[in-house]
């Protein structure tokens, strides 16, 4: 499959979805006008990907500064999705990425990341 | 007369702590640029990062709700692309509290579950708050044909007061519609 990255613009992120190297992130501000236009496509992609994958092992980082809140249900299905990957036996690791004096970023992690269970979740501050 | 007139009208503006004011038609192409503005103008402000984070994220889920939901618009039929929807949006600063109100006409009859839906989010605790908007993003909680659920409890998080609302009845069909959340 494909790689795909997509550069980020002032209101949609930096997508970047490595399908060899099994390596996705996800960076920067996120209110795209239309945002399952923007999203759906992509998903697909991972979705069909992740499918196939039954071991293995994939990083997914979240590097994110600002979302809406449509983009905020694109994330969780994003949760979900790699939930249930991880569920079907592949080795999942999301790393929440944030600005450190950010609590805000740091408290939706912990939100989003609280009902994973087969999926490693690690919360990582980073200097700004 | 003329200038006369309209400086009546930013005076209007300044004595209600307002400082950036939107009356027309919305776009996403406008929300784009107001925000760029807000974000300017607020780095020039030196207000901290949390301030502006939220100052920017309220206008952002407001001027969202208006461009999708305004009962004002051209073509009147929603789902076209090119919608214009009327509104007014403003950014006021009293007493070193940011505000970001938003109005528009709604259909009188869509107000009793908007009001009751705003109603119950301004009663909750910041937790409760939390609680729902998860339910919302996963999809547990039916958001109603109305669809502006997780928006109006995203602001409500991000405010640092309950957010207020009201509402003013113009004739059978439309009602006004204004919400104001202070960070």
């Amino acid at each position: 499959m494909d790689n795909i990255h997509i550069a980020a613009t002032e209101r949609s992120p930096e997508i970047n979805f490595n399908f060899q190297d099994n390596v996705f992130l996800i960076k920067g501000e996120s209110y795209p006008e239309d945002v399952p236009a923007f999203f759906g496509p992509n998903i697909n992609r991972l979705k069909e990907h992740l499918d196939a994958m039954d071991s293995g092992s994939v990083t997914f980082n979240f590097e994110l500064i600002y979302f809406n809140s449509t983009s905020a249900k694109v994330i969780m299905q994003l949760f979900d999705l790699l939930e249930e990957s991880a569920d079907n036996g592949v080795d999942i690791t999301v790393n929440w990425i944030f600005e450190a004096e950010d609590d805000n970023m740091e408290e939706l992690g912990e939100e989003f990341g609280e009902d994973l269970e087969a999926v490693k979740f690690n919360l990582v501050a980073q200097d700004s | 007369m003329l200038a006369n007139n309209l400086y009546n009208i930013r005076q209007a503006l300044n004595e209600q702590g307002i400082i950036f004011c939107y009356s027309g038609y919305m776009t996403e192409a406008i929300l784009s640029g107001i925000g760029q503005a807000i974000k300017q103008k607020l780095v020039i402000e030196e207000a901290d990062s949390k301030t502006m984070r939220g100052v920017f994220s309220i206008f952002v889920e407001q001027m969202q709700n208006v461009i999708r939901y305004s009962a004002e618009r051209i073509p009147e039929v929603s789902g076209d692309e090119s919608v214009l929807s009327y509104g007014l949006l403003t950014v006021g600063n009293e007493d070193s509290a940011y505000s970001v109100t938003c109005g528009n006409k709604v259909l009188t009859k869509d107000i009793d579950q908007l009001r009751d839906h705003l109603e119950k989010i301004s009663l909750l605790d910041q937790k409760e708050l939390k609680a729902l908007y998860k339910q919302i993003l996963k999809g547990d909680v039916p958001e109603g044909s109305k669809g502006a659920g997780v928006g109006f409890v995203d602001i409500a998080r991000k405010a640092s007061q309950p957010i207020e609302f009201d509402f003013k009845a113009l004739d059978d069909e439309y009602t006004f519609f204004a919400l104001k959340a202070y960070i």
